[in-house]
């Protein structure tokens, strides 16, 4: 499972802008957009759009981390803000994405969300928080973690 | 305007681990003497799986492929017969590896391999091989972006494959799973016109593109604001294997792209048809394969095990900001504006629980707003942390209840191909009214499965038989309307707009209704009056071009004030409208009219209009009643 979803981000990064080699790309969390698809030629179209990067920035995290890491890192690049949204409620369907890229059992999901709820502010110290800082810091929170920190290990 | 993609952007694959898996074995029987190929060429399946279509004008056929590459005989292109040999001829050749015939069409071989019972030996496909169990597909989803409220020009919508992975235990493996799309690839530097030109013509090469599902959620439900319909379909994994291995073989081949019929379902359609065969989704197309038609026809052909919706972002806010109290819509908005920060005192007296859903709103707010109105960074980003930081500082509480599916989905709607048959007036002279509209909603057409106050039509023509001298007229050919009527409140304030082009008739000083070519376009706002009803307020313009006007054309600045009312048995609009034609006759035309339709079923309305114009000092009205018919 582990290596199916390793290889899905793989190929989702390797089809966007940043195929560089290396982890996280330091995305910034609410980066404005740089403009809306065009809606006028929209649905007809279906052109590629080539204007969905979000402020990269060429920072990368150390990529000898394990697997599991790694797919963290680069789902986090493109799911950044919705990732903190999740992490600030507690619940939501990108944090069960991190878990389940993390490989964290159901019986650990209730510890897995509210450490992760309660340690927001260590995740995200500000609004300039980067995806590579934010992977540093989840990997950071969850070694620190009596259960959970098997899943970083 | 976005700028795409430059061109060179074949998927590129990356593969992270080997697997062993190799083409199955079939029973190992004789050879046959002399297949006969001839008829095997033309059999269904041989002919889908090189996309061969009937050529118009002569008995043969023609693949639609345009790239040499995708053909294993030089006649390959025109030829099923030659194609069918030379592939008959490279499938039994000796060797392996990615460039043997059998791994560069997969499908190809195994269908042959079937109809022949040819004997096997195991084929090395590494590529192959990996690409296959790295897409580790069990199942495969239909997934559809709808239209979006204020553009009537995504009415079309688009769908794509998302290629389902084997024991989902949850929702979120899901967003994981890889999509294959078909998409046209523009070149940067195309205008937007030359866009629109070779999208119509063709010019454009079409090409397959492989992405998680996350990216396209991103595009379509967070940047572009489209809900998403996933219809999984009910393929065994036999046939899924299939679509897999034909997919295989066209990803990296040109099929030129055209908007309106080989667009995006087009390919998805023949994927399905090669993955089961006799299904014949293609022979649904005639001029144009509307995604939500495509959609359709899946579902008509029993392909679909189970459906699910997933909101886009903007669905998601209407809904949050909906569910709040008003007192908790003003402290949103004031959040949301920076009158007031998170820790201001209305906002920590509330109790946790209504605390945490303003909060909720109020990000998904800003978060929508930064997207859609291009709130700069500065203003959004800071707001946005510190909205997220005293939200996790609350701790758990039940979310807002999320957006419920609505009753009736898109491709549940009416269909778009319509027909009306009227009678009428105009002055004194009585008419019969033929109208085609072959695409696709107007504001009086059934709304369920639509978006509310959007309008498009396409290449609409209304004929008219005048009773008093048998005359044949053209009415009006529309080449395209659209319209887009959006609600403005305390948190959205989007333009209401429309614009459209073709000919219609128009009366001059004379008397006389001359067929002329219009523009005309129109901006303004709208205001809701109920759920289902709406005011508008719009300026318009016109522009006419003919001969028989005093300056070869004319144009008129005014204005349309309106309401209407969508309704599940009754739909209605009504209004003034006026034009002040500035360079001929240099005179006011003002109209006030109404239209109905009463929705019988679906598929069936019944229309009337009515309008009374004042123009060259003359009154005239108008009206007329018939059947409108959905198919």
């Amino acid at each position: 499972m582990k290596k199916l979803i390793a290889g899905a981000i793989l190929l989702g990064a390797s089809s966007m802008a940043f195929a560089q080699p290396g982890c996280g790309v330091g995305a910034m969390i609410w980066k404005g957009q740089s403009g809306a698809a065009p809606h006028i030629l929209a649905a007809t179209t279906n052109g590629t759009f080539g204007n969905q990067t979000f402020g990269m920035t060429t920072g990368t995290l150390g990529c000898d981390t394990n697997e599991a890491v790694k797919s963290l890192a680069m789902y986090m690049d493109s799911n950044i803000d919705k990732i903190a949204r999740d992490m600030s409620r507690g619940e939501g369907e990108n944090l069960e994405t991190l878990a389940v890229l993390l490989g964290v059992e159901a019986s650990d999901r209730d510890a897995f969300r509210q450490t992760m709820q309660n340690n927001f502010a260590s995740v995200f110290p500000s609004s300039e928080t980067t995806s590579d800082e934010a992977v540093t810091a989840i990997v950071a929170v969850l070694e620190s973690h009596e259960t959970l920190r098997k899943y970083v290990s | 305007m976005q700028r795409f993609l430059k061109s060179g952007l074949s998927p590129c694959l990356a593969f992270v681990f080997v697997t062993s898996a190799t083409v199955p074995v079939y029973a190992d029987e004789p050879h046959q003497a002399a297949p006969d190929t001839a008829a095997l060429a033309l059999m269904p399946s041989w002919l889908t799986l090189l996309s061969y279509r009937p050529d118009r004008l002569s008995p043969g056929y023609t693949s639609q492929a345009d790239d040499p590459e995708f053909f294993l005989s030089p006649d390959g292109k025109t030829s099923p017969q030659a194609e069918l040999e030379a592939t008959l001829k490279a499938i039994q050749a000796p060797g392996g590896g990615d460039d043997h015939a059998r791994c560069r069409f997969p499908a190809r071989d195994r269908w042959l391999r079937e109809q022949l019972d040819l004997p096997l030996t195991q084929v090395n496909c590494p590529t192959y091989d990996e690409w296959r169990s790295t897409l580790n597909t069990e199942t495969v989803t239909l997934v559809f972006a709808a239209s979006y409220l204020n553009s009537p020009s995504s009415m079309f919508g688009h769908t794509f494959l998302r290629l389902d992975p084997p024991n989902r235990s949850e929702e979120a493996d899901l967003l994981l799973a890889s999509t294959i799309s078909y998409a046209a690839d523009a070149a940067a530097h195309d205008s937007e016109l030359m866009f629109a030109y070779r999208g119509i013509f063709g010019g454009y090469p079409g090409i397959t593109t492989v992405q998680p599902y996350y990216e396209k959620i991103r595009l379509y439900s967070d940047i572009e604001n489209r809900d998403l319909w996933e219809y999984q379909l009910n393929l065994t994994p036999e046939e899924t294997s299939t679509l897999m291995a034909h997919a295989w073989e066209i990803k990296d081949h040109n099929f030129d792209y055209y908007f309106f019929d080989e667009n995006c379902a087009y390919r998805l359609l023949a994927l399905i048809d090669v993955a089961r065969p006799g299904t014949h989704l293609l022979d649904e197309v005639n001029t144009h394969a509307i995604p939500s038609d495509t959609v359709r026809w899946v579902v008509d052909h029993d392909l679909v095990a189970s459906v699910r919706y997933r909101p886009s972002s903007a669905t998601v806010v209407q809904t949050y900001l909906d569910q709040l109290s008003s007192e908790q819509r003003e402290h949103a908005a004031a959040l949301a504006s920076g009158d007031i920060s998170v820790d201001d005192q209305r906002i920590t007296d509330l109790a946790n629980d209504e605390q945490a859903q303003v909060l909720d709103a109020t990000y998904e707010y800003v978060r929508y707003q930064t997207q859609a109105e291009k709130w700069p960074r500065e203003r959004s980003a800071s707001l946005s942390y510190s909205l997220l930081k005293a939200r996790s500082e609350l701790g758990h509480e039940t979310p807002l209840p999320q957006p419920p599916e609505p009753e009736v989905r898109d491709d549940q709607g009416h269909d778009t191909f319509r027909i009306s048959a009227l009678g009428g007036q105009q002055g004194s002279r009585n008419f019969a009214q033929l109208t085609l509209r072959p695409a696709y909603h107007d504001l009086l057409d059934p709304p369920e499965g639509y978006r509310s106050g959007a309008q498009l039509q396409f290449l609409r023509l209304d004929a008219r038989l005048y009773t008093d001298n048998d005359e044949l007229q053209v009415e009006q050919l529309t080449a395209v309307e659209i319209r887009s009527l959006s609600i403005r409140d305390q948190f959205f304030s989007p333009l209401s707009w429309q614009v459209g082009f073709g000919g219609r008739r128009a009366e001059i000083e004379s008397g006389k209704r001359i067929f002329t070519p219009y523009l005309d376009g129109g901006a303004g706002g709208g205001w809701a009056i109920t759920d289902q009803s709406q005011v508008f307020a719009m300026a318009t313009a016109d522009v006419e071009i003919d001969n028989d006007l005093d300056k070869g054309f004319d144009a008129a600045p005014g204005a349309d004030f309106g309401a209407f009312y969508q309704g599940h048995t009754l739909s209605a609009k009504g209004g003034l409208r006026t034009k002040a034609w500035l360079i001929g006759g240099q005179h006011r035309e003002d109209s006030v009219y109404a239209d109905a339709s009463w929705h019988i079923r679906r598929d069936l309305s019944l229309t009337t209009g009515w309008e009374r114009r004042h123009q060259f000092e003359r009154y005239e009205t108008r009206w007329q009643l018939g059947l409108n018919i959905y198919f």
